[in-house]
C-alpha cells in the first residue's frame, strides 16, 4: 500500500508530456524525497560540465504550470534554430517539479551538501532568493557559480532573439 | 513640483502609442531610442531645450540590467562625468521610466557638497520601457543617457507585508567607512511599502491604495546635500546611496515626508577624522 501511495505520489510530480523538449538533450533531474521535500540532485550535470567545459542551462519546471508549458512549447516551436545554439554552450538540465512544491520544501544538493532555496540563492548571491516563481532558469558554470543574474520566470526571453540574449549572457 | 507631478501623472495615465514588435510580439527598441511616451515628457520638463545624450559627451551615464530579477526591484546607477565643484555641478537629476503609469521617479536637487552625482537606487519597472537619467549642470547644460529594461510588472507585484510597524524608520549606512577629503559613499533606506496603488490585496480582492515616499531631504551637519522628490515608481523601502564630503566630522540626517504626510527622520553621527 506505502509503495503505491508513493508511485502515485511520484506520477502527480513528475507527470508525461511535461518538461524540455527532447531536441534540447536535456539532462533529466526527478526530485528526491518526495512528498516531504523535493530534492534535485546538481552533481552529475556538474560533473559532466566539468568534463566537457561547458556550462549549466538549469531549469526549473512544474508539471502543473502553464507559464512552464508555454515555454517548453516556445522552445520546441524554435528547436531548429535554438537547439544548436544550447548545445554549443550549454548542458540543459531539466528539474522538474509542482507547483505545490514551494521554497520551503525545495532543496538543492551539490557538492555531497543539501541546502534549501532561500540558502542555494542566497550562496548564489542571485536576488531571486525571496522568492520562488515557476520556472526558474540558472546559466550556472561547472563551479556552480552564477553567469549572470536571470530574471524570475521565462517571460522576457520567449523569443528566439531574446533566448539567444541570455544564451550570449547579454546584459 | 507637485503641479508637475500631477501633470506627469496624468500624462503618463494617457501616453500610448506605437511599439516596434520583435519576433513574436514583444515590443524592442535600442538604448538610445526615444519613444512617444519621452516626446511628450521631454517637452514638457524641458521644452526646446537641448540634451545631449551623445555617449561620448554626456556628462551623465546610466547603468541598468537589461533584465532584472524582479520588475518591482530593478537596481538602477546613476554615474556623473563631472566632479561636483562648486564653480560647476550637477544641480538637479531627473530620473524617469517612460511606460510607468507615473513616469517622473524622481527629482534630485545637488548641492556641490555631495562631492560626486553618482547615485544608486531600485525602480519599478511595469513593461519594456526605457529608463532615463537627465542632469542638469548649475550651467544650465541637460545631458541624458537611458536604457532599454525587459521586464514587467513592476507596479502591481504582490507587496511585502512583512514590515508594516516600522514604516517610516529611516537608516543611515556608510558602506565603505569614512573617506577623508574624498567622496564618501552612504545609503540612505526608508522602510516604507511605497504602494503604487496598483497591487491587487489577494485576500480582499481590492487594490491597495497608493502609498509612498514623497522626499527625502538630506543635510551633513548644516549643509544640505540633496533633496529628493521621488514617486512610487521608486521600489519598496526606498533607499538611495549618494556620496558626500565628510569634512569635519557631523550628522548625517535625513527628514522624509510621506503620501500620507507623515514625517520621518533618520541620522548618523558621523566620527571626525
Amino acid at each position: 500500500m506505502r509503495t503505491f501511495v508513493f508511485a502515485a505520489l511520484l506520477a502527480v510530480a513528475v507527470p508525461a508530456g511535461a518538461g524540455l523538449p527532447a531536441a534540447y538533450a536535456p539532462m533529466v533531474v526527478e526530485a528526491r524525497g518526495l512528498p516531504e521535500r523535493a530534492e534535485f540532485d546538481l552533481g552529475p550535470a556538474l560533473q559532466r560540465a566539468r568534463r566537457e567545459h561547458k556550462s549549466l542551462y538549469v531549469y526549473l519546471g512544474a508539471r502543473d504550470c502553464p507559464f512552464c508549458r508555454r515555454y517548453e512549447a516556445f522552445l520546441a516551436a524554435n528547436a531548429s534554430q535554438l537547439a544548436p545554439q544550447f548545445a554549443a554552450r550549454y548542458i540543459v538540465v531539466d528539474l522538474r517539479s509542482a507547483l505545490a512544491i514551494q521554497a520551503p520544501r525545495l532543496f538543492f544538493r551539490s557538492g555531497g551538501r543539501s541546502r534549501g532555496y532561500a540558502d542555494f540563492m542566497r550562496e548564489l548571491g542571485d536576488e531571486r532568493a525571496r522568492q520562488l516563481v515557476y520556472p526558474s532558469v540558472w546559466l550556472l558554470d561547472a563551479l556552480l557559480r552564477p553567469l549572470m543574474q536571470m530574471p524570475a520566470g521565462t517571460g522576457t526571453f520567449e523569443t528566439v532573439e531574446e533566448q539567444l540574449e541570455i544564451l550570449r549572457l547579454q546584459q | 513640483m507637485k503641479r508637475m507631478r500631477r501633470l506627469l501623472l496624468s500624462l503618463g495615465l494617457l501616453a500610448t502609442g506605437p511599439l516596434r514588435a520583435a519576433v513574436g510580439g514583444l515590443p524592442s527598441a535600442a538604448h538610445g531610442d526615444s519613444s512617444p511616451e519621452w516626446d511628450k515628457l521631454r517637452e514638457k520638463l524641458f521644452g526646446g531645450r537641448r540634451i545631449d545624450a551623445a555617449p561620448e559627451t554626456s556628462k551623465v551615464q546610466l547603468i541598468v540590467p537589461l533584465r532584472a530579477a524582479y520588475g518591482a526591484s530593478v537596481p538602477v546607477k546613476i554615474v556623473s562625468r563631472l566632479p561636483q565643484t562648486a564653480g560647476l555641478y550637477v544641480k538637479r537629476v531627473y530620473v524617469l521610466v517612460d511606460k510607468n503609469p507615473s513616469p517622473l521617479a524622481a527629482v534630485l536637487e545637488l548641492t556641490s557638497d555631495i562631492g560626486q552625482a553618482d547615485f544608486e537606487t531600485r525602480l519599478r519597472v511595469d513593461e519594456y520601457s526605457h529608463v532615463r537619467v537627465v542632469s542638469e549642470l548649475s550651467n544650465g547644460e541637460l545631458h541624458m543617457d537611458s536604457r532599454y529594461v525587459k521586464t514587467s510588472g513592476g507596479c502591481s507585484a504582490p507587496p511585502n507585508r512583512d514590515a508594516l510597524h516600522l514604516i517610516g524608520k529611516t537608516v543611515f549606512k556608510l558602506p565603505e567607512g569614512v573617506k577623508p577629503n574624498l567622496p564618501t559613499p552612504a545609503q540612505v533606506t526608508v522602510v516604507h511599502p511605497n504602494d503604487t496603488g496598483f497591487e491587487l490585496n489577494q485576500q480582499t480582492v481590492m487594490y491597495i491604495p497608493a502609498y509612498f515616499v514623497r522626499s527625502i531631504k538630506v543635510r551633513y551637519g548644516e549643509r544640505r546635500l540633496f533633496d529628493a522628490e521621488l514617486d512610487f515608481s521608486v521600489s519598496e523601502n526606498p533607499t538611495l546611496r549618494f556620496n558626500f564630503m565628510a569634512r569635519g566630522g557631523g550628522e548625517l540626517l535625513a527628514e522624509v515626508e510621506d503620501s500620507k504626510e507623515r514625517r520621518f527622520v533618520g541620522s548618523l553621527v558621523v566620527a571626525a577624522e
